[in-house]
């Protein structure tokens, strides 16, 4: 048969709890509970570990721990950081007017490496999504309600993702944000760059062409 | 569409089959409880990635195992794929088209097509209207793939709404109150596509449907369609209006999931009003139409596979139905011997112990 299994079919014969000690296997779960290690990757890391130096696993364990107790959150803006106040928030060179609202801390790296932001930031801690119990009020949303006012925040720059959950944020955002004197905008959504239109799925195409815009004329030449 | 070759590995009584599948009629045959419906729902599977027997996936995979596999080669756009599918228990499903991870599940939609039929499609007509609702959006994501997405976004959006309702516990304060209306405005958004493509997805069926039943049933009856949505064309005003009402009942209840697809036969309300006869004829002649609409759509005709039908109807009907199936590949299971009038290109028989194939069809 010319086709081959696609997938490694699990039949060993042995009882896999019973062939490997149970402090292994202790280590194995805990590595599969984190987010995108499933059981194979839990098990080749906690071999490996097994394999390499004491001094190794040490350095793994003592990170963990010191990341944990180190790392807080900014009071300003929610952010990971490990003082009071994050370093993006006291950073004079940043436009101190202009926030930009994302989900997640993760989401303020992903906009930093565009190197084209540069305002201050405000992490929301999620997006509205009832199923999982969390409204507005389990977001840092009063918090920004508050900067908005203190900070003399002109603009905001809503970053949330282009999903169902993270555009219900965004419109609740838009409504509870109606300041006079406040700019409110949401990042535009569409096609990635570099890529081709053929290979775009209907649903992006369709925003983008929805949030189509009108080519420049060029100044024509004197 | 054809389907070449398939093979499953663990999928519900069948530990390992591997089945080439020639073009035109096959029929399985056999005694009850040996798998023969399985293999019309793992090529189902393939098309839609869930049962048509309407079962969770885990039920799918063989007690005792943790994961089915079922792999097929199929024609699709001129083209031959490769499509497999492997359902783990308690994780979701993993697809591949040509040894590529799928990164969406919904792009295999339209990669292989199935039209359905099952003594269950009775139903259709009898039963609740979700079932007809499901008919007809399942009917609208063959026909046109990116229907899933705004089906999708609608069921998201009515399940936040309903969620948050049943936190407010009856009473609405400003802040709840400005969540509410986000919601309104993104269920209102998908719901009302969702009605357009219902609306022209009944007018595009109503002839189809009844011109199926006048060939079934050999009579001149006329058939209606009729699409009654739960609320007036404006969803939003409607979620506005009917804000109290769902505060105090806590969920929503007006909106697409309440629609309804009213079918007439000679302009008798067919739930309640056709003999059971009738009612088959009827749920055939939704099926069969469905399919050519879809055969129509794409240029080629789904693959059929036909689940023990021609046991509830009798031989004249059988002749009928034969009459009016479209060319193209078929899979067809019968336990208690075929009609007359079926010739199948060839018979397998399925066993206990596997597949045989049985010499000198009828």
């Amino acid at each position: 048969m010319p086709w081959v299994a696609g997938w490694a079919t699990c039949s060993a014969g042995v009882d896999v709890a019973t062939a490997q000690a149970s402090a292994v296997q202790d280590l194995i779960d805990v590595f599969g509970r984190l987010p995108g290690i499933g059981p194979k990757s839990a098990q080749r890391i906690a071999y490996h570990l097994l394999k390499a130096d004491a001094e190794e696993s040490r350095r793994l364990a003592a990170a963990v721990v010191a990341a944990k107790e180190r790392v807080g959150f900014c009071s300003r803006c929610f952010n990971l950081s490990e003082t009071e106040i994050c370093a993006l928030c006291t950073d004079e060179r940043r436009d101190t007017h202009v926030l930009c609202v994302v989900e997640e801390p993760r989401d303020v790296i992903a906009v930093e490496r565009t190197r084209e932001y540069k305002g201050r930031y405000h992490v929301l801690g999620g997006a509205i999504d009832h199923l999982q119990g969390v409204g507005p009020e389990q977001l840092k949303i009063r918090e920004l309600l508050a900067r908005v006012d203190a900070e003399n925040i002109t603009e905001v720059i809503i970053c949330t993702n282009p999903n169902l959950e993270g555009e219900a944020t965004a419109l609740y955002l838009g409504r509870v944000l109606s300041v006079p004197g406040l700019t409110v905008s949401r990042i535009a959504s569409g096609l990635p760059v570099g890529g081709d239109l053929e290979y775009a799925d209907e649903l992006t195409l369709g925003r983008a062409l929805e949030g189509r815009r009108t080519v420049d004329h060029p100044a024509p030449a004197d | 569409m054809q389907l070449l070759e398939l093979w499953l590995t663990d999928f519900r009584s069948h530990e390992s089959v591997h089945l080439e599948c020639p073009s035109g009629l096959s029929a399985f045959v056999g005694a009850n409880g040996m798998g023969k419906s399985n293999l019309l729902e793992a090529i189902g599977y393939l098309a839609t990635l869930s049962s048509f027997r309407g079962v969770p996936g885990d039920a799918l995979i063989r007690s005792g195992a943790d994961t089915a596999v079922v792999r097929a080669r199929v024609i699709s756009d001129d083209r031959e794929h490769l499509v497999e599918a492997e359902i783990v228990r308690g994780r979701p499903n993993r697809v591949l088209v040509d040894r590529q991870r799928l990164r969406r599940t919904r792009d295999l939609l339209g990669t292989l097509r199935v039209s359905v039929f099952s003594p269950d499609d009775l139903s259709l007509v009898k039963g609740s209207p979700g079932l007809r609702r499901d008919y007809l959006d399942d009917l609208a994501v063959s026909l046109h793939p990116r229907n899933d997405a705004v089906r999708s976004d609608w069921e998201k959006a009515l399940r936040q709404r309903n969620a948050l309702l049943k936190q407010v516990a009856g009473r609405l304060d400003d802040s709840a109150g400005l969540t509410l209306d986000v919601w309104d405005s993104k269920a209102a958004q998908a719901g009302t596509r969702l009605m357009e493509i219902r609306r022209t997805l009944i007018e595009r069926l109503a002839t189809s449907v009844e011109t199926a039943y006048q060939q079934l049933s050999g009579s001149q009856q006329r058939v209606d369609l009729v699409y009654e949505p739960s609320c007036a064309d404006d969803l939003l005003e409607t979620l506005r209006s009917e804000r109290e009402v769902d505060i105090r009942r806590r969920l929503t209840t007006l909106g697409p999931h309440r629609d309804e697809l009213r079918i007439t036969l000679d302009g008798m309300p067919s739930r309640t009003h056709c003999s059971q006869g009738e009612q088959r004829c009827l749920a055939l002649s939704l099926r069969l139409a469905g399919h050519r609409e879809v055969a129509r759509e794409v240029g080629t005709a789904p693959v059929l596979l036909l689940d023990d039908v021609f046991s509830e109807l009798d031989p004249s009907r059988c002749e009928a139905l034969v009459r009016a199936l479209p060319e193209g590949q078929s899979f067809l299971t019968a336990a208690s011997g075929l009609p007359e009038s079926v010739h199948p290109d060839r018979v397998i028989q399925v066993t206990r112990e596997g597949l045989v194939e049985r010499a000198g069809a009828n």
